[in-house]
């Protein structure tokens, strides 16, 4: 008699073939080029060890673009779940005009990465941006502000612009795990307890948790990888307040044709991308990686 | 129709398929650009289609900021390539790496020479690489200061000529309301930025190697090194307003607050454009300041891959699109030239009337001539271009301040020498 449970390995054939041929093969290629001298300009590929991590980690641009990085990721992720967390609540209410609400929260979603960056140029710039014409024409400023061009501004600037790009998807992920509670839990919850923040924390929070974890991943690992819409917007600069480390590995693969360079930049991020993964999921545990809380 | 209507119609369309000659010459060759102005290059391929039957043309476009690793990409993935747009800085290590072949080796007999024998000296030395020429102009330009003439006539500013003169005058209007009179285009990811460098420096008479190549940019007597002092000095003064890309100085120049700008030649043409700029017009190139006068000229070309010279039927037809798109009448390098205001380096286009009359009016003749005389072209090792991926984020460090000078050059020098040392031993 035919069963799935028959052949299990031949059902799972095609997909692990994919899953081979377009995952496992470039990540162990990937590595084995890390561990070897694969420069374009250069014949031959000898084994060199670690010594392509050593070289790239002892350099100022790898040190600056894991800070910069880092410190993108730990801001943006809990950012982007925070506000889609707050908007899928909010517009979980119905109220008029609510549906097309909802499709103006979706838009950032389907704009390239290039696009939105044009856009976040359009209100940041200090000769023609939106938002220093407001301040000025309101009397807040005398002189246009550099936002874009300051580096302690321009960090935080392409942070706003990221967070913006992110958060369509979380409201979605949210609004998902929100339709699939219990009516008659809410319900309850609403005889039970007048505080809405109670509510939340004690009844739908629980219910959401692995959804907010799974965002909290998805978007660490966003936002530790991100590249285009920064570098359309900075390109890194100034001076590297916005290098990220993304553009270490394109830097090194792609300008100066160190491909053994670039892929041990690319595991090194790897690297910090699982520890980051780890610790979330021990910071809050759910059900979802098989772990109860 | 019943079916059996059909199946002989059927029968017969196959039949006539099957009757029409196989056209076993037409060859399509792979021609990658980025993406300026596709619609001209589309046009200019049809054109080159339709006088030469038999020979397709598949134009693939990048943006210019990811051009030079998708280029590498194809090339080390085994991508088909038969003609790209090449670039001076690239051409030494493409060449080396033996992704490029020279053209001597797809065209006929003396066909290179003669039009080699017509070229900008600058742009010639921008398509040889060891003796072998590997491209034609696509366009060929310099690097110049630009003003906005009307902004310094109403504050009774003269055009200046040193660096000194430019920080004097930018002081003066700042104090006269002007907030950042210089606008540059920062990026240390665009090659661009180290080319404005460098013509900087040759403003100043300097350069950063000598006649061996040794780096000699970290030597605090040296125009690059008293050049960086100058940028970090006038950022630190804040009277620069970075732009991470020109298309966006073209827009900052022309809200009127802002006096100066270092650009390629045809940035003044976009500046100056009647139709589409509020302030056209009131833009003027002056020669590059610094007492020399002398500037950074470079060419981007037309080359053949390796992989098409290896193929006696796309060589051949490589060269004919190559001839045709930078070749004699050069017709093609003047439609550029007209209609989008980029150089060239086929000096004959100097004298084209229709040239001359177009270009009038964005720039003055005059001055854009005495500045590309007095153009030099840059330093192109097989390891410039992987130097300057280094070197450019140090540059724009020191620019605002996050390293000194000192350590800027200091390890930029450094880098150079090793990478002169590793390729020696290649």
């Amino acid at each position: 008699m035919w069963t799935l449970r028959r052949f299990p390995l031949l059902w799972l054939l095609p997909a692990l073939l994919l899953v081979a041929a377009f995952i496992a093969y470039p990540v162990a290629h990937a590595f084995w080029t890390s561990l070897h001298r694969v420069n374009l300009l250069f014949p031959g590929e000898p084994f060199v060890g670690l010594e392509n991590y050593q070289r790239v980690m002892a350099t100022r641009q790898f040190r600056t673009g894991l800070r910069n990085s880092a410190t993108f990721m730990a801001l943006a992720a809990p950012l982007v779940v925070l506000a889609g967390v707050a908007i899928a609540l909010f517009l979980q209410r119905r109220f008029r005009g609510s549906l097309i609400v909802r499709s103006i929260v979706l838009l950032p979603w389907v704009l390239p990465g290039a696009i939105s960056a044009v856009l976040w140029v359009w209100v940041f710039h200090p000769s023609f941006g939106i938002l220093n014409g407001v301040l000025r024409n309101i009397g807040a400023i005398d002189s246009s502000i550099q936002f874009l061009n300051t580096p302690s501004l321009a960090f935080y600037c392409v942070l706003v612009a990221y967070v913006w790009t992110q958060i369509p998807f979380a409201v979605v992920l949210t609004m998902a795990a929100l339709a699939a509670i219990n009516r008659e839990t809410l319900e309850a919850a609403m005889i039970d307890c007048r505080s809405g923040w109670k509510r939340f924390r004690f009844v739908v929070f629980p219910e959401i948790k692995a959804m907010v974890v799974v965002l909290l991943v998805y978007n660490a690992l966003m936002a530790f990888t991100t590249y285009d819409l920064v570098y359309a917007m900075t390109g890194g600069g100034p001076g590297t307040a916005t290098t990220l480390l993304a553009f270490q590995v394109w830097r090194e693969g792609f300008s100066m044709y160190d491909f053994g360079a670039g892929s041990a930049v690319a595991f090194l991020m790897v690297l910090v991308a699982v520890a980051v993964i780890v610790a979330i999921t021990r910071a809050l545990p759910s059900d979802l990686f098989g772990e109860r809380p | 129709m019943s079916v059996r209507g059909l199946a002989a119609a059927a029968a017969l369309g196959a039949g006539a398929l099957a009757l029409q000659p196989a056209n076993a010459e037409e060859i399509t060759l792979e021609f990658v650009v980025w993406n300026y102005a596709l619609d001209v290059i589309q046009d200019n391929v049809r054109q080159f289609e339709a006088a030469n039957p038999g020979i397709r043309v598949n134009v693939t476009d990048y943006t210019w900021p990811d051009y030079q690793d998708s280029l590498v990409l194809r090339f080390r993935g085994g991508t088909r390539t038969d003609v790209l747009y090449g670039g001076q800085d690239w051409l030494p290590a493409w060449a080396a790496a033996g992704w490029l072949a020279p053209l001597e080796s797809i065209a006929p007999e003396g066909a290179v020479a003669t039009l080699a024998s017509e070229m900008a000296g600058f742009a010639l030395s921008d398509v040889t690489y060891e003796g072998g020429i590997y491209g034609l102009p696509y366009y060929a330009d310099t690097i110049s200061f630009l003003y906005n003439a009307r902004l310094l006539d109403e504050h009774g500013i003269a055009v200046p000529t040193t660096w000194d003169e430019v920080m004097e005058a930018s002081e003066a209007l700042k104090a006269a309301g002007i907030d950042r009179p210089i606008v540059y285009e920062y990026n240390q990811e665009l090659p661009n930025f180290f080319d404005a460098f460098v013509a900087q420096v040759y403003g100043r008479g300097g350069d950063l190697f000598d006649d061996e190549l040794n780096a000699i940019f970290d030597d605090p007597d040296n125009a690059a090194y008293q050049h960086l002092e100058w940028l970090r000095e006038a950022f630190a003064r804040e009277l620069v307003q970075p732009e991470n890309h020109e298309s966006n100085v073209i827009t900052t120049m022309n809200t009127g607050e802002h006096a100066f700008t270092v650009v390629y030649n045809y940035v003044l043409a976009a500046m100056n454009n009647v139709g589409a700029q509020p302030l056209a017009g009131d833009f003027q190139l002056a020669r590059m300041p610094g007492g020399e006068g002398a500037t950074l000229g470079f060419a981007k070309f037309y080359a053949a891959t390796a992989d098409a010279a290896a193929d006696p039927a796309r060589a051949e037809a490589a060269w004919k699109f190559i001839e045709f798109m930078a070749g004699q009448p050069y017709g093609v390098a003047k439609r550029w030239a007209v209609e989008h205001g980029l150089g060239f380096g086929q000096l004959p286009l100097l004298d084209d009337a229709d040239v001359i009359e177009a270009w009038s009016g964005w720039v003055d003749m005059d001055v854009l001539s005495a500045q590309v005389a007095s153009a030099r072209a840059g330093t192109w090792t097989e390891w410039t271009a992987v130097w300057t991926a280094f070197f450019r984020p140090l540059l724009a460090s020191a620019m605002v301040g996050e390293i000194s000078v000192d350590e800027a050059m200091s390890e930029g020098a450094e880098r150079w020498n090793m990478l002169r040392a590793q390729f020696a031993g290649r």
